[in-house]
């Protein structure tokens, strides 16, 4: 196959498998926020932030590969 | 960005300038082939054919120029607001003491009172980089967020303040300990040499990863939106009338909605570097 050809295919395939990992992380950490907070609805504040920075950790990830992608295209 | 790039794949290995040079080429290229909203810059650069020497240097530093645009009318706002000020807050004034205090709870929660002191900082940099986001989403306008340089500046500031501040709450030696893993017991003395070099790595990764979280979601929210644009107009290109579909409608919001979340990551995880430097070990076991 074409060099050119088999990287067309392979990038967004890439950024797809990243972001499959990235989703199943975010899924559980903000389930797991979302039943913090209706149990403690007066927390809801703090638990917000932390699940706010845990997701940013987590979407990084697939952040990473979209600027490799970008980059490498 | 490409510019920007050179010295990275210097590192890795590429000594050979030819090499070097054919890759800082074809980042250059791929750079100019994003799909992006044309903005005014670009079309007067192209509208001038490369011929004068004022909009090509424009041309060149145009992140500069939007972020300037952002200053500019962010200053001009706070001149607004504080010019006509009253105890009774109405207008301008009443909206940006919201935000204001907003900010201010948002970084004492974290960082406790004594953490009163870098509201203004954190939360200058929320404003700016939330208007710089938005700003791609005016016709004309570009985002300057969208561009490696803009975010990786920002981050560098954050870096060296967040250093500083380590450097003045715990002393050049106690900013070295704090480095090491905070030792106490003999174990903990052990596992210096691995400790030190994790935590050095995991401070110059910081603004690494800072800037390149808010540039690629930038970039990536605007080349979307210009992609269904496009897609909408081809969809009617049968017609042969200049209108299109406005496919990329529903992802407007979504960018909006994506421009608020990055610029409080930012300005949160900033907050959080902050409360790492200025916490004491007293306090944490």
């Amino acid at each position: 196959m074409d060099p050119k050809t088999s990287v067309g295919f392979l990038l967004p395939l890439a950024v797809g498998i990243a972001a499959v990992g990235s989703a199943l992380g975010l899924g559980r950490a903000v389930g797991a926020a979302m039943e913090a907070m209706g149990r403690q609805p007066e927390a809801a504040d703090k638990i917000q932030t932390g699940m706010i920075i845990g997701a940013a950790f987590i979407e990084a990830l697939t952040i990473y590969a979209l600027v490799a992608v970008i980059l490498i295209k | 960005m490409s510019n920007l790039l050179v010295p990275f794949f210097l590192l890795v290995g590429q000594t050979e300038h030819e090499t070097a040079q054919a890759t800082a080429d074809t980042l250059a290229r791929a750079a100019e082939q994003a799909p992006e909203f044309p903005n005014v810059i670009e079309i007067l650069h192209q509208l001038s054919h490369g011929q004068s020497s004022i909009i090509n240097l424009l041309f060149d530093y145009r992140a500069v120029v939007f972020a300037t645009i952002v200053w500019l009318l962010l200053g001009f706002l706070a001149f607004l607001a504080y010019r006509k000020r009253s105890l009774i807050p109405e207008g301008v004034q009443n909206l940006l003491e919201w935000v204001v205090e907003s900010l201010s709870n948002m970084v004492v929660n974290v960082l406790g009172e004594q953490g009163r002191r870098y509201v203004p900082f954190i939360g200058t940099l929320f404003i700016y980089i939330f208007c710089m986001n938005l700003l791609g989403l005016v016709p004309g306008m570009f985002s300057p967020t969208s561009k490696l340089n803009t975010t990786l500046a920002l981050a560098i500031c954050v870096f060296l303040y967040v250093q500083f501040t380590g450097l003045r709450n715990f002393g050049v030696l106690g900013y070295i300990y704090h480095l090491a893993g905070s030792p106490r017991s003999a174990v903990e003395w052990f596992l210096v040499p691995l400790n030190l070099p994790l935590h050095i790595i995991g401070e110059l990764a910081r603004p690494v990863s800072l800037s390149l979280r808010l540039f690629g979601n930038i970039t990536g929210e605007d080349m979307l939106l210009a992609i269904f644009a496009t897609l909408g107009v081809s969809i009617l290109s049968f017609t042969r009338l200049p209108i299109g579909l406005p496919l990329q409608l529903p992802f407007i919001f979504l960018a909006i909605l994506m421009s608020f979340v990055q610029a409080l990551v930012f300005a949160l995880l900033t907050t959080i570097y902050f409360s790492l430097m200025s916490s004491h070990d007293e306090e944490r076991h």
